[in-house]
């Protein structure tokens, strides 16, 4: 391969400046002519059953335009994987938030003030919001359809592990909890909708999944999914979030009411309580190994709380019970996951995706059998990672691999060797490592892959269109620098449309840390094909043969005679008159030849790449009030070949950040069904005083099935920070946290436990 | 009922007539179309939503309309002078930005501290920029942005980029 001019340069997020400058467009700052804005009234209650609405007094409220109950929906049950949703609640209310009437005013005062007037009656029913309770019997049934509120089951057995136990020199058995977090995205979700003459419904909206929300809402509003459009303008942030929401479609149906655009975004409040935030999950854990270290068998039992409808839950779940099997050489694993219905927010996608609660528990669990064994935690590791070019034991093809690389270099970085050998009163240092998938054939329906196209005007100006939206994390940025790479010319020819689902491919979307590769993939060949169309004009123009056309800083020449040669400009000129002004629009698509698992073993290649990493975190512990303070935090991720270097370390600085919140700060209160902090003041995430400094390693094997050797980064970044953290705390006390958050009340607690 | 209000908005001078009950995060991004400013939470927790009032950083979410009358105020679309504001330059070069929503809020506090302290050590960012939520970064190329624009690792203090009347 030649030498790469674009690819592997820390450039600037492209749309950085406007950024800067306070001038992009986010959702929230659009404005329609004649817009109409929305809110919702949201249940009081965890559980009740709706024994009579009236809007009628809402309806005749100076500046009202519309007033919506469920009557006024198309009533149809549906969901993005199961059908449990309605737009608004019909007979009964699932918990505190649930979508219960709306209202579309001149103004948001109006709209807020006409909620007050809508009467409901309610009559309530026990409720349920732990989700071990929900499953116990004789408790209220949340979906009568649902016996024991199980929504779910999902299972996997593979080997022996009874008898990998029993050949076992320790075994480790316990029990975890993973709390309920919020993604904090600082632009809260919403949207505008607007309706035209045809019905069309045009959706203006930060969404990660643009082409899958418009399958799952054109099934709720009862139309085909040609007549649902989704454009995507530019968001502030998602972190797994931004998916299919009630909220969205409470727009259309008040927007089809009145006649005019309805713009409806979250209060944060309405945020925090009917967003869809991390699966809580009760995790056990029973793990075994020989004297030497050596991994025997694995066994989990994971009861996931989906809330009151299951959105991805039931994923998530399948996602913890076993993508974590494939970081070590595992051959016996047995796992058993439940999806179970509660009377609280619905949960969903956070980073991580499951596997950031698996990778906390399993990676305390094997911080426990090295302490147990007298082994070195990093050797624990290095001696069970898997390798490249392995095949896991689910049938996982591990091509590139530099987990091991991650272990040395995050170690080594972080002094890991003298830190725990010179070791300090209250002062301690962990590692966690974690594995991941970019893309996930499990949870894609019809395929996975992507698709791209690229176009190019008369004046050489490069319009790339993917069907993978950038929530912040440049994934913009990573499609042009793939594209000017492969063109050959310089980045800021090249731009990168948002998506739109009347012009954008149908892509799966930014999940499952499946932008760069699959995404890049998609662009990638789509550039290669503009670039071939291009090559036939230049080859004209050099009188060469086509296959020998090169082009390299915006020049085509032969190659091997870079001297002779034509600008870029006059090339895509030229194509365009020889074309009678049609542009040149390169299309191309990637298929990952991954293999949907088994429905029975699950076995089955998911992704085509897998990204690894090893972060290593240094803590202090105040004996006396209990308070923990991460002095140091070493983060080495293998990410294949990083296309942009500073955007990569930007992801995982964020993603660390975000795991220390979860880990030291952060936990969604419920109290009788209600969540009892739905504030900044009283959720608090991270803030430039609570965030040590975090120095990213990027570890960079070239992994054949990415584009330019790219792997992704998005959720590895967040996986192994709070075992990493926690990890740290018990070799700093010996204390070993089992649940989300680690508070300094608790450390207190443990500590005056102990004899004087 | 309507109040009115005098109030300079990056410069221009503005008469208004507001809501008494909306705040001056409303009264720009409604009355004004300066929707640089940002709304992330509406109650004075997250920042996004900071501008310049009479060179002080506030969160425009807990100040009344009203109490704006006679007040100087700059927004994201003013610190700006015929270039962008060497803060600005640097929060997109250094990576400072990722989804966006805080860096108004963040730049215009980053402003003010260095008005005031030309020279701040790390220390001093993270507390001037603590009721700066970002979510995307971790703070640390944030955090690097604002020290690449203090003092001490300039080579001539940029009164070109600064406005004059900021």
């Amino acid at each position: 391969m030649r030498d790469l001019d674009v690819v592997g340069q820390s450039y600037p997020q492209i749309d950085a400046m406007e950024k800067a400058m306070g001038k992009t467009k986010f959702v929230s700052d659009l404005a329609l002519p004649n817009m109409l804005y929305g809110r919702i009234l949201r249940s009081p209650y965890a559980h009740a059953r709706i024994k009579h609405i009236d809007i009628s007094k809402a309806k005749s409220l100076t500046g009202v335009k519309a007033v919506v109950a469920y009557a006024d929906t198309p009533g149809i049950k549906f969901g993005p994987r199961t059908e449990d949703w309605t737009i608004l609640a019909s007979d009964k209310v699932r918990f505190c938030g649930d979508e219960v009437a709306a209202v579309a005013a001149v103004d948001e005062d109006i709209a807020e003030g006409a909620l007050d007037l809508i009467k409901v009656e309610y009559e309530e029913l026990p409720m349920v919001s732990d989700p071990l309770e929900a499953m116990e019997p004789d408790v209220p049934l949340i979906h009568e359809d649902k016996p024991g509120n199980i929504a779910f089951e999902f299972k996997i057995d593979v080997g022996d592990v009874d008898e990998a136990f029993k050949n076992s020199y320790v075994i480790y058995e316990d029990r975890y909890y993973t709390n309920q977090v919020y993604q904090a995205y600082l632009e809260p979700m919403g949207a505008i909708a607007d309706v035209d003459l045809s019905g069309r419904i045009t959706f203006w909206v930060g969404t990660q999944i643009p082409n899958m929300m418009r399958m799952t809402y054109a099934k709720a509003m009862g139309v085909s999914p040609d007549s649902i459009r989704v454009i995507v303008p530019d968001y502030g942030g998602a972190f797994g979030a931004k998916m299919e929401n009630n909220v969205h479609l409470v727009a259309a149906v008040l927007a089809q009411k009145a006649g005019y655009p309805v713009k409806m975004i979250n209060t944060r409040h309405d945020d925090f309580i009917a967003g869809n935030p991390r699966v809580p999950m009760y995790i056990d854990i029973k793990l075994g190994a020989t004297r030497e270290g050596i991994l025997t068998g694995k066994e989990v039992r994971v009861v996931g709380g989906a809330g009151a409808r299951v959105v991805y839950a039931h994923a998530i779940v399948a996602t913890a019970c076993y993508r974590a099997d494939s970081l070590y050489r595992f051959k016996h694993v047995r796992s058993k996951g439940y999806t179970v219905y509660t009377n609280t927010v619905p949960t969903s996608c956070f980073r991580g995706f499951g596997n950031a609660q698996m990778t906390f528990v399993l990676e305390s669990a094997l911080d426990t059998i090295a302490d147990q064994l007298d082994i070195d935690p990093a050797e624990l590791r290095i001696k069970n990672g898997i390798g490249p070019d392995e095949v896991s034991i689910h049938g996982w093809i591990i091509n590139s691999c530099g987990l091991k690389d991650c272990i040395s270099k995050a170690t080594e970085a972080a002094k890991w060797q003298e830190k725990r050998q010179l070791k300090k009163p209250f002062r301690g240092i962990g590692i966690s490592c974690c594995n991941h998938v970019s893309g996930n054939r499990a949870f894609a329906r019809e395929f996975d892959g992507a698709g791209g196209i690229v176009r190019i005007g008369r004046d050489g100006r490069v319009t790339v269109y993917a069907g993978e939206s950038d929530m912040g994390q440049g994934q913009k940025t990573v499609f042009a620098q793939i594209v000017a790479e492969r063109l050959g010319v310089p980045l800021n020819l090249v731009h990168v449309a948002i998506v739109d689902t009347d012009f954008s491919p149908f892509g799966l979307g930014s999940f499952a840390t499946r932008g760069t590769l699959m995404g890049g993939n998609g662009v990638l060949a789509a550039a290669d094909d503009a670039f071939k169309q291009l090559a036939d004009v230049a080859a004209e123009m050099l009188e060469a043969n086509p296959n020998d056309i090169e082009c390299s800083n915006e020049k085509f020449f032969v190659k091997g005679s870079p001297e002779r040669n034509v600008p870029f400009k006059d090339v895509t000129e030229k194509a365009t008159f020889v074309r009678y002004g049609s542009p040149v629009v390169g299309t191309g698509f990637y298929n990952p030849g991954t293999e949907l698992p088994d429905a029975e073993t699950k076995y089955g290649n998911i992704s085509p790449a897998y990204p690894f990493a090893c972060q290593v975190a240094e803590v202090e512990v105040d004996p006396d009030t209990g308070q923990i303070k991460v002095l140091n935090f070493v983060a080495a991720h293998d990410i294949g070949r990083a296309i942009n270097p500073m955007a990569t370390e930007g992801q995982i600085q964020g993603g660390v950040i975000q795991g220390l919140g979860w880990a030291l700060m952060e936990n969604m209160v419920t109290e009788n069904g209600s969540i009892a902090n739905p504030d900044f003041l009283d959720y608090l995430i991270p803030t430039a005083l609570d965030s040590p400094n975090i120095t990213p390693i990027l570890v960079e094997p070239i992994e054949s099935s990415g584009p330019y050797g790219a792997k992704g980064i998005g959720e590895p970044a967040l996986n192994p920070a709070m075992s990493a953290i926690t990890n740290a705390i018990y070799n700093a006390t010996g204390i070993r946290i089992k649940e989300l958050p680690v508070s300094a009340e608790k450390i207190l607690k443990e500590l005056k436990k102990r004899p004087k | 009922m309507k109040v009115r209000i005098n109030v300079i908005v990056n410069g221009e001078k503005h008469h208004l007539e507001v809501k008494p009950n909306h705040t001056l995060v409303d009264v720009l991004r409604e009355e004004l179309s300066l929707t640089g400013t940002k709304k992330g939470c509406g109650s004075g927790k997250c920042g996004s939503c900071t501008v310049l009032m009479d060179g002080r950083p506030v969160n425009s979410c807990l100040i009344l309309a009203p109490q704006a009358d006679g007040r100087e105020v700059v927004t994201i679309e003013g610190l700006a002078g015929r270039e962008p504001h060497p803060l600005q330059k640097a929060f997109a070069e250094k990576g400072a930005i990722q989804c966006g929503y805080c860096a108004p809020g963040m730049i215009l506090t980053a402003k003010a501290l260095l008005d005031v302290n030309p020279n701040p050590q790390e220390e001093e960012i993270r507390f001037a920029i603590a009721g700066n939520l970002c979510r995307c970064t971790g703070y640390s190329k944030t955090v690097e942005a604002i020290r690449s624009c203090a003092n001490s690792s300039r080579n001539n203090r940029p009164s070109a980029g600064r406005k004059a009347y900021a």
